[in-house]
């Protein structure tokens, strides 16, 4: 059943985007002179961020019933995520007034930001001793998302601001550790940490790329 | 005194304390923050529920504190939610960050506070439902009529900017139905419908809800009245379009129905039944040779050309006088009564056509599986005298059992594709008479009867000729020769059937079966083994070796049967024959009565060879040539 509603996610966040997407022109793989419009690639990093961010709201759901009941997790969780050092907009004033090269560089200092913590998230759901299907998959489809959508802000960024590859910020992440820890109730609320923060930083990107995508 | 005073004290204070009790005053029950609400994601709203209020009047504080930071700060604005709510303006508002919210409630008996709640505002996102909803009825002149709706989105939120992205649902029915027709609307604030119920009066709703967040409420109700006369010119074709192809197939399906049959016919040839080459086992079991032999009237019999080479058979002759001939004479009797007699091993009988590729060669292996038990195949009736148990077709024929050589004709076959048994002076052509004798009672039965009949049922044709034996037999021996034979032939089975174990093959010792004439029926007739004696001090010189065998060369006139000796055969034998036979003459002619007369030889070669155990090709091909 959770493939189903995963299923349904993709139909409805490709029904939800497919008005913005009218028809995404296909680069073969392999070929180096496509040129996809910068509006089509924003249309697809929009649609990925999207589906991103609705994978990672149903899987903490999931785990926040599941394992989280009555734990109260959600009081120790506040200002615990490693990417809050890097400064985002809070609020809509504030996201406006960013300048859109730096919004964009943000949001790939967020993604590359999670590179690393959805690998070992992976790893870890699928050692734990339950072993929940449904998350794991939500997990690894994440994973491999987040890295296209990656590979596409990157693209945007090369023809946006072309040859400006300087610093690649991006914030590291230390929760390793807790999350492989023996005593469980510490390991969970590592996850649950882990996916309370995931579920907000993946609706920041997909929120500052809608706005990017209506500049 | 004191005791006055300090029951008086004691009195005044429960007094006191029962009056404040009876007032109902206490401290305020915790309140609970019950709902939190942006509208937009840029400001929130929150409201609380109180506790009970212990009856004072109860102030209620709400306070919260920030993620990442420690002060506390209280709600900045408790009017403009309405009652027991607080506002958070959008200065106050700070998105993807948890809030941590909780409620005072004091009064003068004491306070409460509620559970701190958890707010993070990009989850609590719930916009107002959408705005100007106008409904509009289109009709396009090169098109169908259509209800158009358009709407707009709620006042507060920010789509421009992409802050927030909608998506819209509407729902439409008529007025007096039940249900809602529900439609999914995606981003766009438009949208037709073109299945309408015409003179009814519609009511359209419509919501919306952000990309991640809750529904809105459903927008008060917009109705329409769409106006019954609204021409629908396609309906009316279409409707007359179907009728007429409804009418169309109609007729064609009742043509199909009652013609259908001889389309089926037409498109679809019977298939042809099986076309039986042989013997029917059943026809057989049954006794009733009409079938049988009908049955056997092969269109292929006699055997082409082509088939020429599975069907040269080579009778082995085995003359051994120690098989036990049974003692009953009766048609069924023998039959069922054969017993595997001992079969040589070392005879070749058979062999020739064992290895020579025809079919007759497949049930070499079988030589010594008892015949089936069955009834002779009663094409007519049984002769009750065992002296004229000439069987079923063999009536007109009596069939010398005194098994030489048979001669026999195919029925109608010109191939020599029966296995005619070469005469091996000392071998019985018990199985080879049998064959014959089923060949000649093919030959005797219908016309097309497969001569040749590669099934078991030729088996029964041995048994058949069993009673043959029995018939021409006058003469203990001669019955025990042909109970030999008819054992013989029974265990051989049909060496002469084309796909029949060869008796050929089978290395019991065979006895010849002279062959008396050849009547004009094409019956064979012939003769028991005369003497066997002679047969067999003329036969013992070649005890083991391969006997000649008949070759059939061909069929003539259709019930002739051209018997050619065998290559392999001493060519001495076949001379030796005539020289032997001659004596014979005057017993033959004593069973000649009796016996069957399976081929019609031209006459003077049949003289010639009187009792030959095969016919000398030679006469027969001067006659028939």
């Amino acid at each position: 059943s959770l493939k189903g509603s995963l299923l349904l996610l993709l139909l409805m966040s490709s029904l939800l985007l497919s008005r913005s997407v009218e028809s995404l022109p296909i680069c073969p793989s392999g070929a180096v002179n496509c040129q996809v419009s910068l509006s089509d690639l924003f249309d697809r990093a929009v649609m990925l961020s999207h589906y991103i961010h609705s994978l990672s709201s149903e899987m903490f759901n999931e785990f926040d019933e599941r394992y989280a009941q009555g734990r109260g997790f959600i009081t120790k969780a506040i200002n615990s995520c490693h990417t809050s050092s890097l400064s985002t907009p809070e609020d809509k004033e504030q996201a406006q007034q960013i300048h859109h090269e730096d919004l964009l560089n943000l949001v790939l200092g967020v993604l590359r930001s999670w590179n690393e913590p959805l690998y070992h998230l992976v790893t870890e759901v699928r050692s734990m001793q339950e072993a929940p299907d449904t998350i794991l998959l939500k997990a690894m489809e994440i994973e491999e998302q987040n890295k296209r959508l990656l590979e596409g802000m990157e693209k945007i960024v090369g023809q946006v601001h072309p040859g400006d590859r300087e610093n690649e910020v991006y914030s590291v992440w230390s929760g390793l550790p807790s999350l492989q820890m023996a005593d469980e109730d510490t390991r969970l609320f590592a996850f649950y940490n882990l996916l309370h923060c995931l579920r907000r930083d993946s609706h920041k990107i997909d929120n500052y790329l809608k706005l990017l995508k209506c500049r | 005194m004191k005791e006055n005073v300090t029951s008086a004290t004691a009195f005044l204070l429960l007094l006191f304390l029962h009056t404040t009790l009876l007032n109902g005053q206490s401290a305020p029950g915790k309140p609970k923050i019950e709902k939190c609400r942006s509208p937009e994601k840029e400001t929130f709203t929150c409201w609380w529920k109180p506790g009970s209020d212990g009856g004072i009047p109860t102030n209620y504080t709400l306070f919260y504190r920030k993620e990442g930071e420690s002060l506390t700060h209280e709600c900045p604005d408790y009017k403009t939610g309405g009652p027991n709510s607080c506002y958070f303006n959008k200065k106050h508002t700070s998105i993807w960050m948890v809030y941590i919210i909780w409620v005072n409630a004091t009064n003068q008996m004491g306070r409460s506070m509620s559970e701190p709640r958890y707010v993070d505002v990009t989850y609590i996102v719930e916009p107002d439902p959408p705005l100007n909803l106008t409904l509009e009825v289109k009709q396009p002149e090169d098109g169908k009529p259509y209800l158009w709706l358009k709407w707009s989105p709620p006042v507060l939120v920010d789509v421009r900017s992409g802050w927030l992205t909608l998506q819209y649902e509407l729902r439409l029915k008529p007025e007096k139905a039940a249900e809602w027709e529900t439609h999914f609307a995606g981003q766009q604030t438009q949208f037709k419908i073109f299945s309408l119920y015409l003179g009814q009066k519609y009511l359209v709703e419509v919501r919306c809800k952000p990309d991640h967040g809750s529904w809105s409420q459903w927008s008060p109700e917009s109705s329409i009245l769409i106006p019954s006369d609204i021409k629908m010119k396609d309906t009316t074709v279409w409707i007359f379009v179907a009728v007429l192809s409804s009418v169309v197939c109609l007729i064609i399906v009742w043509t199909m129905a009652l013609k259908g049959y001889s389309m089926i016919t037409c498109l679809l040839p019977p298939v042809p039944g099986p076309k039986i080459k042989g013997f029917d086992t059943h026809l057989l079991e049954k006794g009733k040779s009409e079938e049988l032999l009908s049955a056997l009237g092969c269109q292929g019999f006699p055997p082409t050309s082509d088939c020429e080479d599975f069907l040269v058979e080579f009778l082995e002759v085995d003359d051994s006088e120690d098989q036990q001939l049974m003692p009953t004479h009766e048609k069924d009797h023998p039959i069922q009564s054969m017993k595997p007699t001992h079969l040589d091993p070392d005879s070749d009988f058979g062999r020739g056509s064992c290895d020579s590729p025809s079919l007759l060669s497949e049930k070499c292996e079988e030589p010594r599986v008892p015949p089936p038990t069955f009834t002779i195949p009663e094409v007519s009736e049984k002769p009750d005298d065992p002296g004229t148990k000439i069987t079923l077709n063999w009536d007109p024929k009596s069939i010398n059992l005194e098994g030489k050589i048979t001669y026999f004709n195919a029925i109608g076959s010109k191939s020599s594709t029966w296995p005619i048994p070469q005469q091996s002076s000392n071998h019985t052509l018990r199985s080879s008479y049998h064959n014959i004798a089923d060949i000649c009672k093919v030959a005797l039965g219908t016309v097309n009867v497969p001569a040749v009949s590669l099934k078991k049922e030729e088996n029964h044709a041995l048994n058949y000729s069993a009673t043959i034996d029995a018939v021409g037999e006058e003469t203990t021996e001669k019955q025990k020769e042909l109970e030999h034979f008819h054992s013989k032939a029974n265990q051989e089975k049909t060496w002469l059937l084309p796909n029949e174990k060869m008796p050929f093959m089978s290395p019991r010792p065979m006895d010849y079966v002279e062959i008396h004439k050849v009547n004009k029926d094409g019956a064979l007739s012939l003769l028991p083994k005369q003497k066997e004696s002679n047969a067999n001090t003329e036969r013992a010189s070649t005890p083991d070796t391969s006997k000649e065998y008949a070759k059939v060369s061909r069929v003539i006139d259709n019930n002739i049967l051209v018997l050619m000796q065998d290559p392999r055969a001493q060519a001495t034998v076949t001379f030796e024959e005539p020289a032997k036979e001659t004596p014979q003459p005057l017993q033959r002619n004593q069973a000649e009565k009796n016996l069957s007369y399976c081929t019609s030889p031209p006459g003077d070669c049949r003289l010639q060879t009187g009792g030959l155990d095969y016919l000398d090709p030679t006469c027969f091909m001067h006659s028939f040539n």
